[in-house]
């Protein structure tokens, strides 16, 4: 059933498949520096910066909007808990607790992702 | 208190001395707090009007630091604020605005020199009946100052607490530099900061009308009530940090300071020895005192502040 | 083909495909990353193009992603999200049939066709949080589309050729 052009389709879905793992890890690895700063965009905004690392008790996160997600942050790792958007693939993510992980929930433009911590402070008086 | 509390301890017993620290801070929230049942500021609250109570070493001394600062800020800060703090319920679920006789009524009640305190027999009580003194304003800060004293007591040389943003610094960095403190950006999401403050030793604390507030027909009230008038605060101020070496102090200071606001705050805090500050306004600007200009690094992201400095 | 037999086809096949997008979103996926998804609904295009046309399986799929996203919710979001995905799909399967049958067959069409669809959808994605860090999911999203577009492909070849026996179209 295959034939000869179906070789250079597969050959150019292997390189780019490749080219975005070693680019995909090169960024990785460079922002992983042991800290983790949790990240909650609400439409290109960043809108709640956590230090997860210094998470004792959990957080609970309430982002509204078209929809509602709450968002629970814990020691070292962050998820979205319950959404009412009809596609729930942000809540089906999971836990994110390594630098680079990131959960989407697109019909309310909400994203969470972690970051290495800015090593520039220590912490933040408010 | 119900504030966030972020220690890091460098130090073998690390974990031990943490929760040290956190059982310190539950006993003097239980002490201080007027928000539960129980302990000794509701005791003394309770019998306002009629009778002195005996008090233990933690509350008489951070009664005493209140109405120092109470005094010396000349009622910028005032401890017998709780009438108010109850009446707009800036604590609770359900804040609501007061009327104004009914706010003209309380502000009787509030009046720093009715703390009568007895250091002979450790014991104090309020002159008029329905006062009510509301350490909430510098508990956090002797909590934190406490932590620090338990962090040395156990030989540790190199830490920091945030006790719900008051942040007090023990030494330097585990490699000797300072701390570096970022400085809430008033307008920014928690976390983002306008400058750097580095530090050791020290504590630094900030006020600000972010921190807590309600809206209502569109109107924003903020929690920090100037105790002359009832309401929240009308500074020209969104938020001011302190930096000094008791954080107890600081507390205070930052409070009083985002009262009076930049003009006669600045003056306040240059008349103090030992005391910086700065000073964030509504028009986007930042002041520093003179004392932070070697340590104070403005750093800010979203572009929209001014560093002026000194004026 | 006469205008209402064709008008009929389509109504059907944009039924199978509406059908074929509904029991999707019943199957669990093990990658709960934004856009991975089955694609039964390619089946349907790849069959349009290969009967039809270009222009058809534009409009089957556009119809497919408007009544998907009014019976399974998710608003304009998840249309716009589906619809650039599927767009980039159509025009790049229809454009590598019409290159030449000969030289590519309905599987490889059908990965082609499935690993743009998920970077189409990407691209919306990144334009909608204003955020190009969506580019974490690429490797997944590629790695997933060259499977299922491979299963799309082989179910597509034996609908084609099961199709022409009806002698139908």
């Amino acid at each position: 059933m295959l034939k000869k052009g179906d070789l250079f389709i597969v050959l150019i879905v292997i390189i780019m498949i490749a080219v975005s793992f070693v680019g995909v890890s090169i960024f990785r690895g460079r922002e992983d520096d042991g800290h983790k700063t949790a990240l909650i965009i609400r439409d290109g905004k960043e809108i709640r910066r956590i230090d997860l690392d210094a998470v004792d008790e959990p957080i609970e996160i309430t982002v509204d909007g078209d929809y509602n997600n709450t968002i629970i942050a814990e020691k070292g790792r962050i998820r979205f808990m319950e959404a009412d958007c009809p596609d729930k693939v942000c809540v089906d993510t999971g836990w994110l607790y390594k630098t680079g992980d990131m959960a989407v929930c697109l019909p309310n433009k909400v994203m969470i992702k972690i970051e290495g911590k800015s090593q520039d402070i220590d912490i933040v008086t408010y | 208190m119900g504030t966030v509390v972020i220690q890091r301890i460098y130090h073998k017993e690390a974990e031990k001395i943490g929760e040290k620290v956190k059982k310190r801070i539950a006993e003097i929230e239980a002490k201080m707090t007027i928000n539960k049942p129980g302990g000794e500021i509701n005791a003394l609250n309770d019998t306002s009007g009629k009778d002195y109570v005996v008090l233990g070493d933690d509350t008489l001394y951070v009664l005493d630091k209140a109405r120092h600062f109470s005094d010396i800020s000349n009622g910028a800060f005032d401890v017998t604020i709780g009438p108010l703090v109850k009446a707009w319920g800036i604590w609770s679920d359900n804040p609501r605005i007061p009327q104004k006789s009914e706010i003209d009524e309380l502000l009787e009640l509030v009046d720093y020199k009715d703390v009568l305190i007895d250091k002979d027999n450790s014991r104090a009580m309020l002159k008029k009946t329905g006062q009510v003194v509301d350490l909430g304003g510098i508990a956090k800060g002797y909590a934190a100052d406490e932590a620090i004293n338990i962090y040395k007591e156990n030989g540790v040389e190199s830490a920091f607490i945030s006790m719900g943003g008051n942040v007090a610094v023990l030494g330097g960095k585990p490699d000797g530099s300072p701390w570096r403190i970022g400085i809430r950006n008033p307008k920014g999401s928690q976390g983002s900061y306008i400058g750097i403050v580095s530090v050791k030793d020290k504590t630094v604390v900030s006020s600000g009308e972010y921190e807590r507030f309600f809206e209502k027909d569109g109107v924003r009230y903020h929690h920090i009530l100037d105790p002359k008038t009832g309401y929240p605060a009308e500074s020209d101020l969104t938020g001011v940090t302190i930096v000094s070496d008791l954080s107890i102090d600081a507390d205070a200071l930052s409070t009083a300071t985002f009262v009076l606001g930049l003009e006669e705050g600045m003056r306040f805090i240059e008349g103090l020895d030992g005391v910086e500050a700065v000073f964030i306004t509504k028009d986007d600007k930042i002041y520093i005192t003179g004392g932070l200009k070697n340590i104070f690094e403005f750093k800010d992201e979203s572009k929209e502040f001014e560093y002026v400095e000194k004026r | 083909m006469s205008g209402v037999k064709k008008i009929v086809l389509l109504g059907l096949l944009i039924s199978q495909a509406l059908v074929l997008s509904i029991i999707e979103s019943w199957i669990p996926i093990p990658m709960p990353v934004p856009g991975v998804k089955l694609g039964l609904a390619n089946i349907i295009t790849v069959t349009v193009i290969v009967f039809f046309g270009f222009r058809e399986a534009l409009t089957v799929m556009t119809i497919k992603c408007v009544l998907s996203s009014i019976f399974g919710g998710g608003g304009w979001m998840l249309f716009l999200f589906s619809f650039s995905g599927g767009l980039l799909s159509t025009v790049v399967m229809s454009g590598l049939y019409k290159a030449g049958r000969d030289k590519f067959s309905i599987i490889g069409i059908s990965i082609a066709g499935a690993i743009s669809h998920n970077i189409g959808q990407l691209l919306v994605a990144a334009f909608f949080m204003q955020d190009l860090a969506v580019a974490f999911f690429l490797p997944l999203l590629l790695v997933s589309g060259c499977i299922m577009g491979f299963f799309v492909g082989v179910i597509s070849s034996f609908l084609i050729n099961a199709l022409k026996n009806t002698k139908l179209y």
